[in-house]
């Protein structure tokens, strides 16, 4: 085995402290348990495209205007890039002013915070605020 | 006559010490080039300067001490015995990352005066991590022939790599793979790359992904017979050795990556299985670090 190719090179000592083998067990469980997580989750899962819930969070005047806060939640297992979010005041069934929002994404059973700034203060049953477009990253 | 020559003789001294104390701050000066570099000309990592949040860039330049201090004693600018100077090893290289990473946003354009000033520090700050280490490693791996000096290192090296104990050696490779996998993971981390291929993933990929950055850093260090590789022990078989090094350290590169992924605000909101892919993808490059850093430190 002394060949050159073994110049500079490190012996491992066959035997080992006690505490490299608790090191050990405990990363082959956890090394286990996250292929083990992930595999079965392959195995598994169904994938859904995603679907979105829009949930306010904040409503706020500001200067020169009116801001509205809010989550978007993707409850599916795949996840959405440029998800484009619509704010619309509504008078009505007419929209009397609108405002877009994209996101670079909105992960699988995650979610993304955006705001939108209106120019008028809306009355609490007057926003609607719905997903218009995603694409699949 | 004896004691001029005895005075003559320290000055020189004096004087050996000086110049191997700037050549040692040149090469660290250089390191922190070296591998700061990609990271400096990076878009992401100016924008991280002015959106991550700063309790978490408190948390990376605190742990950034510790681990230079320990970094420093393993190969830091010279040789350290105390503690002390290894914590001044450690600062020297902070400041030197700290004044480089500084200096070469100012030269790019990206630091301009009439920016507030946290988002210079922060900006600087970030840099000043990977720029930090590189100085420390710069140190170590740029020095070529510092004769008595690197002789020195030899010896040492290969008295450390065969300790007494063998816990504290083995504390010693999980540190460096530590210190490998941050470093790769600190390039790769803050594009928007990883977080795109952790989307595109399915999670079968994330399994292979898994089982092919292990094999790589088993196979890294083992079987391709690279200078500073390690021998499996002739004596025994060949699976203790990947449960007690290849495992802990593919564990380790997940830990890094978890950390680093935090820290950058990659995981803010996103559920537990997107996160696992997310830290896998990242381990993938971390684990080549980890086992280079095993064969190069």
């Amino acid at each position: 085995m002394k060949d050159t190719s073994d110049i500079g090179k490190v012996t491992e000592k066959g035997e080992a402290h006690w505490i490299e083998w608790v090191t050990a067990i405990v990363s082959t469980l956890i090394v286990a348990g996250v292929l083990g997580w992930v595999g079965w989750r392959a195995v598994s899962e169904e994938k859904v495209p995603p679907a979105f819930r829009i949930e306010i969070t904040e409503r706020m005047p500001v200067e020169g205007g009116y801001r509205i806060r809010f989550d978007v939640s993707n409850s599916a297992n795949r996840t959405a890039a440029a998800v484009v979010v619509r704010g619309e005041v509504m008078d009505g069934d007419a929209a009397v002013e609108q405002a877009d929002v994209t996101f670079d994404y909105v992960p699988a059973q995650s979610k993304a915070s955006g705001a939108i700034l209106f120019a008028r203060e809306p009355r609490q049953d007057q926003i609607r605020l719905r997903t218009i477009s995603f694409t699949d990253p | 006559m004896g004691g001029t020559a005895s005075i003559e003789n320290s000055k020189t001294q004096a004087d050996g010490e000086l110049r191997r104390f700037l050549v040692g701050l040149g090469r660290g000066a250089a390191g922190a080039m070296l591998f700061g570099i990609p990271m400096l000309m990076t878009m992401e990592l100016w924008e991280l300067g002015f959106y991550i949040e700063q309790s978490r860039l408190l948390i990376l330049l605190l742990v950034n001490i510790p681990l230079l201090i320990v970094l420093a004693h393993l190969i830091g600018f010279e040789r350290t015995s105390t503690f002390w100077q290894a914590v001044r090893d450690a600062l020297t290289a902070f400041a030197l990352g700290i004044v480089i990473s500084g200096a070469a946003l100012v030269m790019l354009g990206v630091l301009k005066a009439d920016m507030p000033m946290a988002t210079i520090i922060g900006k600087i700050a970030i840099q000043a991590v990977p720029a930090s280490i590189g100085a420390m490693l710069g140190r170590s791996q740029l020095g070529g022939e510092d004769n008595a000096d690197d002789e020195d290192d030899e010896t040492s090296q290969s008295s450390d790599a065969v300790p007494d104990s063998l816990s504290t050696n083995y504390v010693r490779e999980l540190f460096l793979m530590a210190i490998g996998a941050l470093f790769l993971n600190l390039n790769v981390a803050p594009t928007e790359e990883v977080v795109l291929i952790s989307y595109k993933m399915m999670n079968w990929h994330g399994v292979v992904t898994i089982l092919v950055s292990i094999a790589i850093m088993h196979c890294f260090v083992y079987a391709v017979s690279f200078r500073g590789g390690h021998r499996m022990p002739e004596d025994s078989s060949r699976w203790p050795i990947f449960f007690r090094y290849t495992l802990p350290g593919y564990m380790v590169a997940m830990l890094v990556s978890l950390y680093v992924l935090w820290i950058f605000g990659r995981l803010d909101g996103m559920a537990a299985t997107p996160v696992l892919i997310s830290v896998i993808v990242l381990s993938f490059p971390g684990a080549i670090g980890a086992a280079a850093a095993r064969l190069i430190l």
